[in-house]
């Protein structure tokens, strides 16, 4: 048993400093309100046309069908590997490469690939290949005239189950648990592809619309008419569609990474979480990602009242501006995660099945350096992530009250920047430990 | 109008304030670490005077009866580099794991068994016994 608040992990982040702490919040309270007085008056990002192009022929091989269908069977073979390891590799955590690979490698590497390359995991699936794959036998989807209306609420779904067993279930680090996940994870979204289409794997697939997400603040964007282009994050992360059940993945992103900081103080451990059972992590995360989403929706409908405008549309319409908060919060709980505990899958990688002698890569006889980042480096990217996260999202706020209407009032975007402001305190008082 | 006035006031103090922020982040670590001077210690020898103190050691124990833990158990606060001992007693045979360090101990019934290292890894780590999965204490080191 190798259970950690984390799925794995040998250890966690010590508290921040109070001081950082402190700075921190006041730094996000000074930035919020200046913002709101001193920044621009008109829409200054650029919209869904800006960019600079890049070179034809890098779009070429990037758009290129058999680039993508090779880049999946890659994929699709590392998949395979892992749910081998899982079902047939040793049966303790510890020496067993797939909650690593899983839980840390993938689930929190994807965060950097895809700040860095673009939606990556859409262009890679190993899923869309096997759906293409099933798809020469059943030719018709017969749900794909309803997709659309399902907008990304599929996706909120998908993470969140994910994210409960990530989170909350007590086995989730058996190789056993992992082999099953996976399975059933591939199993039910080849199938609902096959229903609804391959339009599915954007729409429901919670692994990929979280890489398409946090791809919105990478330098790479699509313009309206397709081309690919190099421009600003923040312009990028503007143009998000206001898709349905955007504010829902956002949401649960975030409440989903607050719990996982509350599992982490002492509060917790010793107070309702003492009993580390499915009900008290369930009833955790439930209620994390309820006050968030209750948050989210005062904020925004109470801004909205304030201009004036219809209720309804405001959470969609600033859901894309937590994204970067949402990401600060990523950051702070899983870099040292990713830096410290994920040696292990490339220690593990060079003998997945356990087998004596094998040592496909001269790093199995390493060792875990836990010390490889000091705290004083995890701390100041802690605080460093969640304020840049505050600053960023208070910027498309703003940017999207601007284009919604000319002449907003600055005053009417005072709720949606105070809860951001209280996610962000909030944000640092759980790296604290209150 | 008003709210130039409020702006531009504002702009001094939030230069005060990264002032501030700037000069103070060293000393912005220190309540941390003086908060975590262990509640044991001081095994043994007299009192240390000189200014680099040398690691006094941390001595710990927990008992588990019932599957209940008792003494020093929850989050336990260890300077970087101190010489740490838990002396553990289970009431069933079973074994000690620190995470982390990857130290462990067996647990024979009822006789106390003693986990020492040096706690030179940052962070927070889980005492647990590996039969049972009861967490023992969270260390704390830093």
């Amino acid at each position: 048993m190798n259970l950690l608040a984390h799925g794995v992990g040998s250890r966690t982040d010590l508290p921040i400093p109070l001081g950082l702490a402190l700075y921190g919040a006041g730094a996000a309270i000074l930035i919020s309100f200046a913002a709101l007085l001193l920044f621009w008056r008109a829409p200054k990002l650029g919209g869904p046309g800006s960019g600079r192009p890049l070179p034809e022929s890098v779009q070429r091989v990037a758009d290129s069908p058999a680039v993508r269908r090779i880049l999946q069977a890659l994929a699709l073979a590392l998949s395979l590997v892992v749910l081998a390891a899982a079902a047939a590799g040793p049966p303790e955590t510890r020496l067993n490469l797939a909650p690593w690979a899983l839980y840390v490698t993938f689930w929190v590497g994807l965060v950097p690939a895809s700040l860095l390359l673009g939606p990556v995991w859409r262009a890679v699936n190993p899923l869309r290949l096997l759906h293409a794959v099933l798809s020469l036998v059943v030719r018709t989807a017969p749900g794909a005239g309803r997709l659309p209306a399902l907008g990304l609420w599929p996706a909120s779904v998908s993470l969140l189950v994910f994210l409960w067993f990530e989170l909350v279930y007590p086995d989730r680090a058996e190789p056993a648990t992992v082999a099953a996940f996976l399975i059933a994870y591939a199993v039910a979204h080849t199938a609902l592809a096959l229903w609804f289409g391959a339009g599915w794997f954007a729409q429901g697939d919670g692994f990929e619309v979280y890489s398409t997400l946090v791809a919105r603040l990478s330098p790479w964007g699509r313009r309206d008419d397709g081309r690919l282009v190099l421009r600003n994050p923040l312009t990028n992360a503007i143009a998000t569609p206001e898709t349905p059940g955007l504010a829902a993945v956002v949401v649960v992103l975030l409440g989903s990474t607050a719990f996982d900081g509350i599992t982490r103080t002492v509060w917790w451990q010793t107070g309702p979480g003492s009993a580390n059972d499915s009900f008290s992590g369930t009833v955790g995360l439930v209620v994390s990602i309820a006050l968030v989403a209750a948050l989210y929706l005062l904020g925004t409908r109470l801004s909205g009242r304030l201009a004036g405008q219809p209720l309804a549309i405001q959470p969609r319409r600033y859901a894309a501006t937590v994204i970067p908060i949402a990401l600060g919060y990523t950051i702070a709980h899983y870099f040292s995660l990713l830096l410290l505990d994920g040696q292990t899958t490339w220690i593990l990688a060079s003998n997945p099945f356990g087998t004596p002698g094998t040592d496909l890569f001269g790093t199995y006889g390493n060792v875990v350096d836990l010390t490889a980042v000091s705290p004083d480096t995890i701390a100041y990217v802690q605080v460093g992530g969640v304020i840049a996260g505050h600053v960023a999202g208070v910027t498309l706020a703003h940017e999207r009250a601007l284009l919604s209407e000319r002449r907003a009032r600055a005053s009417d975007q005072l709720p949606l920047v105070v809860v951001m402001v209280l996610f962000t305190i909030g944000g640092l008082g759980l790296l604290f430990g209150f | 109008m008003s709210r130039r006035i409020l702006a531009l006031s504002l702009l001094p103090l939030s230069l005060v304030l990264a002032g501030c922020a700037g000069t103070e982040a060293p000393d912005a670590a220190e309540p941390s670490s003086a908060a975590s001077t262990p509640a044991e210690g001081a095994a043994g020898s007299s009192a240390v005077t000189t200014s680099p103190p040398a690691p006094a050691g941390t001595a710990l124990e927990v008992q588990v009866a019932g599957g209940a833990v008792t003494g020093d158990t929850g989050r336990v606060p260890v300077p970087l580099g101190d010489a740490v001992t838990v002396t553990i007693t289970s009431d069933t045979p079973d074994e000690a794991h620190l995470h982390g360090y990857d130290v462990t101990a067996d647990l024979p019934a009822g006789t106390p068994a003693e986990l020492t290292f040096d706690a030179t890894i940052p962070g927070v780590f889980e005492l647990e016994l590996h039969e049972a999965g009861t967490v023992l204490l969270t260390l704390q080191v830093g």
